[in-house]
């Protein structure tokens, strides 16, 4: 089975910081990570070339510090890794990322199987995979979360729900999307790692792809950020201490400054 | 005297125990937020002779932290960054904490490089823009309760398992304010007070001196939190490092921050025996300079089995592939250059294949999301354990945790092994074996699945202990003493030393005001 695992770099964290200066995001310094879905996505493709042989190919588009993924991917048990990298692809959205990840998806030739997780923690949109599967007119599956191989061309898989999951058969070519609870992905061992330290990488840029360039990038995207922030931090709060007793009769205190509670009659600290 | 809790209501419950099992009693609790409200403190319990408990976060689990009457003064509330300095002459940032400060926070505020500022001096404020404006920061001191107090950690000398490389606490504090029993106060910076041929005469803020004479006991040769740290011509400041709070009350404490390694990766491998896990550890800790490790943790067979029969049984601990059945040394590697990780992962590829492992069966971290998972399952151990207690422990109120923190020198790591095994085989008890390997340094867990093995345990704890110390080993190397393993300490290091130990603390604390019952026993001064 020839499969293809599409992967995303990510940043590590969702903290965001501001430059106090500017007001705006710092993008310098922010570590990188695999999207975790997609780690999903990597294991259940090397455990279906176990069991059922073949190859497995890693896609990406991004800049170059993706490349790193990318050799983790090879260490893991991947047979080729492809990194689409060129300034002409920034500032894609979920439309033209998929465009030009399906020009090359074309390229690599013989695919039986694609696989993505089922979203990036960063866009949290889901889009992409089945919009791949759309530019490439093969049937897709979201939201997987086990797979089985029925026949030399089926697949049986479960589709989450909300409520359980079913079932479904389908043909090859297919893209699924898989979701955390497919699988336990295995750790790089030592040996792996080693034996990927000098294997290549394949850099693929927009003039090594058929892609038309009003389709591609900025240009070939139907949305956009026009800016981004973050949330106003709101004000930390009154802290207040001591014992059960002492507390209560601040609170109580600090309610009645603010009117939002009346004195009771009797009531000796009114 | 604001705060204070009477004992009648419920509100002092929480703070009579600490994470070992005793629980003690007090009269009432204080919770200062700043240091002239410790004095203040202070000063009320020396004026009606009221011994104190000094408490941080109480994560401790020898008992230091619990008190046996009279006043606790907790210091959770005493939790802020003071400011921050640059260090010319060794390159790097200093922060000053208050002692309720937890280690998370710290980190934390490395991190995200936000502390509150509120209050700090300008020189400090200064110290802080540089901080933020580049490089990455963090605290070097390694423990695994991460929620410990800063001030516990200097109390006990925390350590952990990167303590390998970087050292425990005490290699990490760079200066403490510590307030003494009759309200004076010192400020200690490294290197600037220091004991002559074991007489010491220590300046304090006032103008005034205490003069002494340090015990003349000398440490074994191995990772030790047992008794007082002492060197005849030791720095003064390390005197209160370690001392479990019978010695003065620390209100500040200036720790050395260090860069971020570049790359921090982690390698699980796995052996069929011990023999062979020993011949890989042996290897690795003859690596010194740039290729020493960080740290060097083992696990034997039945702490694995124990994680592998949750994961099939319960399904728990998510996120890390099926453990083998076999014995683990778990390795991590701190390197400034991909070039330097390479030669390090290519070295210990050789090691490890060497001593009968398969460098295709590791596990290895080379992202801090995979360093983490790592690290669950080394948590996963002791956590696993206190489960199992906790389980038979309904049956059987009289079951308890039974572990050792006893380390031998580096000659003695193969027979110490030996000596654990061959007795829990020998009767035939459920024991499990992990820890810090590389400091020889291994806990030993009894699982007792009656009060007979819960006894067999205590006597088999004793034993060891006496052996232990004969090859010249300490009975506690990273928890202390505290008030439950006063008896180790003197079967340790002998009446006379303990003697000089208790001439220590009333030099600097004649009434005994200070957690009397840390470390040795304290009866009205004798």
């Amino acid at each position: 089975m020839e499969i293809v695992v599409c992967v995303k770099q990510v940043p590590a964290s969702t903290r965001v910081r501001l430059n106090p200066a500017t007001n705006t995001i710092v993008r310098e310094g922010i570590d990188m990570m695999l999207n975790p879905f997609d780690a999903y996505a990597l294991e259940e493709a090397l455990r279906l070339k176990e069991s059922a042989g073949g190859h497995v190919t890693v896609l990406s588009m991004g800049i170059h510090s993706a490349a790193v993924l990318l050799r983790q991917a090879l260490a893991l048990g991947a047979d080729r890794a492809v990194l689409l990298s060129d300034k002409r692809f920034a500032g894609a959205d979920t439309l033209a990322t998929a465009y030009t990840l399906a020009a090359a998806v074309r390229k690599l030739g013989a695919c039986d199987l694609l696989l993505c997780g089922r979203q990036a923690v960063d866009g949290d949109t889901a889009q992409v995979g089945p919009s791949l599967a759309q530019k490439l007119g093969v049937p897709h599956l979201s939201a997987v979360r086990r797979v089985c191989v029925a026949s030399a061309r089926e697949l049986l898989c479960e589709k989450m729900t909300d409520e359980g999951y079913l079932e479904i058969r389908l043909s090859l070519p297919a893209l699924l999307t898989v979701v955390k609870e497919i699988n336990i992905p295995r750790f790089l061992s030592l040996k792996g790692y080693l034996q990927a330290r000098g294997a290549e990488l394949e850099i693929w840029g927009a003039d090594d792809l058929d892609v038309d360039p009003a389709r591609i990038g900025l240009d070939g995207s139907a949305t956009w950020v026009v800016s981004t922030a973050a949330a106003e931090r709101r004000k930390a709060g009154k802290e207040i201490h001591g014992t059960s007793d002492e507390a209560a009769a601040a609170i109580l205190g600090t309610l009645r400054q603010k009117g939002l509670s009346k004195p009771e009659a009797g009531d000796a600290r009114g | 005297m604001r705060l204070q809790v009477q004992t009648h209501t419920d509100e002092i419950q929480p703070y009579l125990a600490d994470e070992s099992s005793a629980v003690g009693r007090a009269e009432g609790i204080i919770f200062p937020q700043n240091e002239e409200e410790i004095r203040e403190a202070l000063q009320f319990c020396r004026q009606h002779g009221v011994p104190i408990t000094v408490q941080g976060a109480r994560t401790g689990i020898t008992g230091g932290a619990v008190p046996s009457g009279g006043q606790v003064i907790n210091l959770s509330r005493c939790s802020r960054a003071l400011g921050m300095a640059w260090d010319e002459t060794h390159q790097r940032f200093l922060l000053t904490v208050q002692p309720g400060m937890l280690f998370s926070q710290v980190q934390k505020g490395l991190a995200e490089k936000e502390f509150n500022t509120e209050g700090w001096s300008a020189e400090s404020l200064r110290a802080y823009r540089r901080f933020c404006a580049g490089g990455r920061w963090y605290f070097p001191a390694d423990i695994t309760e991460t929620s410990a107090s800063i001030g516990g950690m200097v109390s006990t000398n925390a350590s952990g398992a990167k303590s390998y490389l970087y050292g425990p606490m005490r290699s990490h504090v760079a200066g403490l304010r510590v307030l003494l029993a009759d309200g004076r106060s010192v400020s200690l910076q490294r290197g600037e007070q220091f004991a002559h041929d074991g007489a010491f005469s220590l300046s304090l803020e006032d103008g005034s001196f205490i003069k002494g004479r340090l015990p003349s006991y000398r440490m074994p040769r191995v990772k030790n939190a047992s008794g007082y740290y002492i060197t005849p011509d030791m720095d003064l400041l390390d005197l209160f490092i370690g001392a479990e709070g019978t010695l003065g009350i620390v209100t500040e404490i200036t720790i050395a921050l260090a860069p971020v390694p570049a790359l921090s990766w982690g390698i699980l491998t796995f052996f069929e025996d011990s023999a062979h896990a020993l011949l890989y550890v042996q290897a690795l800790k003859r690596l010194e300079g740039k290729q020493k490790p960080a740290a060097i943790e083992y696990f034997d067979r039945a702490c694995l089995e124990m994680i592998r029969r949750e994961q099939i049984e319960t399904h728990a601990h998510q996120g890390l592939p099926l453990l083998p059945p076999a014995e683990a040394v778990y390795t991590e590697f701190h390197h400034a250059s991909q070039t330097d990780m390479d030669q390090c992962m290519r070295l210990t590829a050789g090691l490890l294949q060497s001593a009968g492992a398969d460098p295709g069966e590791t596990w290895m971290a080379v992202t801090p999301q995979d360093l983490d998972k790592l690290i669950g399952f080394r948590h996963a151990v002791p956590e696993s354990i206190n489960r199992v207690i906790a389980e038979r422990k309904r049956d059987n109120p009289a079951i308890t945790k039974l572990g050792t923190d006893m380390a031998v020198p580096d000659e003695k790591l193969e027979w110490v092994l030996g000596l654990y095994s061959g007795s829990i085989s020998a009767l035939g008890l459920e024991g499990l074996k992990f820890g810090h390997i590389g400091d020889n340094h291994l806990h030993v867990n009894i699982l007792p699945r009656s009060t007979q093995e819960y006894d067999q345990g205590k006597a088999l704890f004793l034993d060891w202990a006496r052996q232990i110390i004969a090859a010249g080993g300490t009975v506690s190397a990273e928890h202390g003493i505290g008030k439950l393993k006063t008896a180790q300490l003197l079967a340790m290091y002998g009446e006379d030393a303990v003697a000089e130990m208790r001439a220590l603390k009333r030099c600097l604390d004649p009434l005994g005001l200070l957690n009397p019952g840390n470390m040795f026993a304290w009866e009205g001064g004798a």
